[in-house]
């Protein structure tokens, strides 16, 4: 089975020499949830400019669907629904017309333009605003509009950059819930996205991209279990003198003991019975693990917020 | 030929235009009605005839291409400026349409409005002298190739320009004196050596010359000459339109 989009040594020069992306390579098999994630300027944007035809290519491939997005755009194209992380709008339109013209842009005739707006208005509660203008919309209703008019013409391939930036937490919900609904019903969708919670409940594969190059790609739990930390944070009654926790090593950070621990939920109860088997009283356990924002962090050494950089990982703790 | 989509995108043009038409269908219309009952009226009967048509009449067909020109190149020019500044360009740029068929598309918007705008101003012609046309073909032929060129003109500069003082600037420095210095308003005979020459080169008087046989049945030069001007416009400012957005100048990064 074809890939729904697969890119190969794919290179991007801006004019001006700088080099966006540096030779990546992707391939998001068909009904995949697929995450792009990567700070500013990574390269996010660029790939997905690129397959979409917002951004003309330096070097390398983009297809869809075994489709060449530069020599067979047309096929590619009609496969692709986008949806840009900044919210522009046609002024001179109501978001009922601004759906139908963006249908027609596809291709779909009057009628079915109409019935798949109705549609899309129903889905997202807009009904109500069919014959409003988007500058008359909140800022959450007008992303609304911007992942309606990327679904309007039904495509099989959803591209959604930064879909919930900005948007309200039952918004967001709503949203994730639809998303889960149409990836289930077959749509591949490429999210990019500055909440790596979306990416962690939403995505069954991640790439990292940083400085034009894909860092690494896999499921987020495979990234978290591979470069992230897990283990158990023990609290004890009394100190036990040389307490020894063999095979594990341990730390001790405020009084605390943090072991490391691959699968902590196995091993807590070993753990545990050499503590108290070398006379130590347990107040409490917890076990830690590590985020895909603390993978994130530490393979780029950037944290996707930039206004969050004051919190302090699990990882960060460790190192003290 | 062209998609569903490219047709979409034609109407989205007009549309857009008729509901803007205060600003887009009636300032040609009031300008050119003030024009016929200034220069034409008030005037008119002190220069007599023009190569023995009457001056309001002999005004008109110049007027017609002041209300052609313009607006087929605001149109596309303002509409692809907007698209530029806003960002929706991005609706059209990730659809599966091809660079022709938006500059095309583009450019069908900008002459439809500058063929309404001309076709407004005969009728106006037609109630406020009596104008009678010559040749109604011609004269639809001359609307069209004129107006073609002109909207396609927009696309190129809608495409170069950075900012909207740049639209303006061919407007008020580049269209507007060579309509006035193209014989909207006088033979040229009636000018010096120098300015007459100065007129020949102009490709504006050319098109006016030629809307002049076609509405009143009069030229100064070779009507086939202004026909094949107007049609050579046409052809090159729609092709560098369209080889423009096909290499995304300016659109794509």
């Amino acid at each position: 089975m074809k890939p729904a989009l697969e890119v190969k040594n794919l290179r991007k020069v801006y004019e001006g020499g700088l080099e966006a992306l540096k030779g990546i390579n992707l391939t998001i098999p068909q009904g995949s949830f697929y995450g792009l994630l990567g700070p500013n300027g990574a390269g996010k944007t660029t790939t997905i400019g690129i397959i979409t035809g917002l951004v003309n290519i330096t070097g390398g491939s983009a297809s869809v669907l075994g489709f060449d997005s530069v020599s067979e755009f047309r096929q590619a194209r009609k496969l692709i629904g986008l949806s840009p992380q900044e919210l522009n709008f046609d002024v001179f339109f109501s978001i009922g017309e601004l759906l139908e013209l963006q249908a027609g842009y596809y291709g779909l005739s009057n009628k079915a333009a109409k019935e798949r707006t109705t549609v899309m208005l129903e889905q997202f509660g807009l009904t109500e605003k069919r014959n409003s203008r988007a500058r008359e919309l909140s800022g959450g209703m007008k992303r609304r509009v911007q992942i309606a008019k990327a679904l309007v013409h039904d495509p099989q391939i959803v591209i959604l950059d930064e879909p919930t930036a900005g948007v309200d937490i039952e918004l967001r919900h709503m949203l994730w819930n639809y998303l889960r609904q149409i990836n289930k019903e077959g749509k591949t969708i490429l999210l990019t996205t500055h909440y790596i919670e979306e990416a962690e409940q939403l995505c069954e594969t991640v790439s990292i991209i940083n400085d034009g190059n894909i860092i690494v790609t896999d499921s987020p739990e495979k990234l978290t279990q591979a470069h992230g930390m897990s283990g158990l944070e023990i609290t004890l009654t009394s100190e036990v003198a040389d307490l020894k926790l063999d095979p594990w090593l341990y730390h001790l950070i405020d009084g605390k003991i943090h072991v490391n621990i691959d699968h902590p939920e196995k091993e807590m109860a070993k753990v545990i019975n050499q503590i108290s088997e070398q006379g130590g009283g347990i107040e409490n356990v917890r076990i830690y693990r590590s985020s895909l924002e603390d993978v994130f962090l530490k393979l780029t050494g950037k944290s996707l917020h930039e206004e969050d950089e004051k919190f302090e990982t699990q990882e960060a703790l460790l190192n003290v | 030929m062209f998609s569903r989509g490219f047709w979409v995108i034609v109407k989205r043009e007009v549309k857009r235009f008729m509901f803007l038409y205060k600003q887009t269908l009636l300032p040609s219309v009031i300008s050119s009605g003030l024009y016929i009952i200034v220069f034409g009226a008030a005037m008119g009967s002190r220069i007599g005839e023009i190569k023995g048509v009457e001056y309001i009449h002999f005004i008109i067909p110049g007027l017609v291409m002041m209300s052609v020109i313009n607006p087929a190149y605001q149109n596309s020019s303002s509409s692809i400026m907007q698209a530029k500044f806003l960002r929706f360009i991005e609706d059209i740029l990730i659809t599966p349409l091809s660079g022709l068929e938006i500059s095309l598309s583009y450019i069908i918007g900008g002459t439809v409005r500058g063929v309404v705008n001309g076709a407004l101003v005969l009728l106006l012609g037609y109630f406020l002298t009596g104008l009678q046309i010559d040749n109604w073909f011609l004269t639809f032929v001359y609307l069209f190739a004129v107006a073609w060129a002109f909207a396609g003109a927009g696309v190129i500069v809608g495409i170069y320009a950075k900012s909207w003082d740049s639209i303006m600037v061919i407007t008020n420095f580049f269209f507007m004196p060579l309509i006035f210095l193209g014989g909207v308003f006088y033979s040229i005979e009636m000018l010096p050596d120098f300015w007459r020459n100065f007129s020949m080169i102009n490709p504006l008087y050319w098109m006016i010359n030629g809307l002049r046989y076609a509405t009143l049945g009069i030229a100064e030069t070779s009507h086939e000459f202004s026909l094949g001007i107007s049609i050579l416009f046409a052809i090159f400012f729609s092709s560098l339109a369209s080889f423009m957005f096909s290499k995304g100048y300016r659109i794509k990064t």
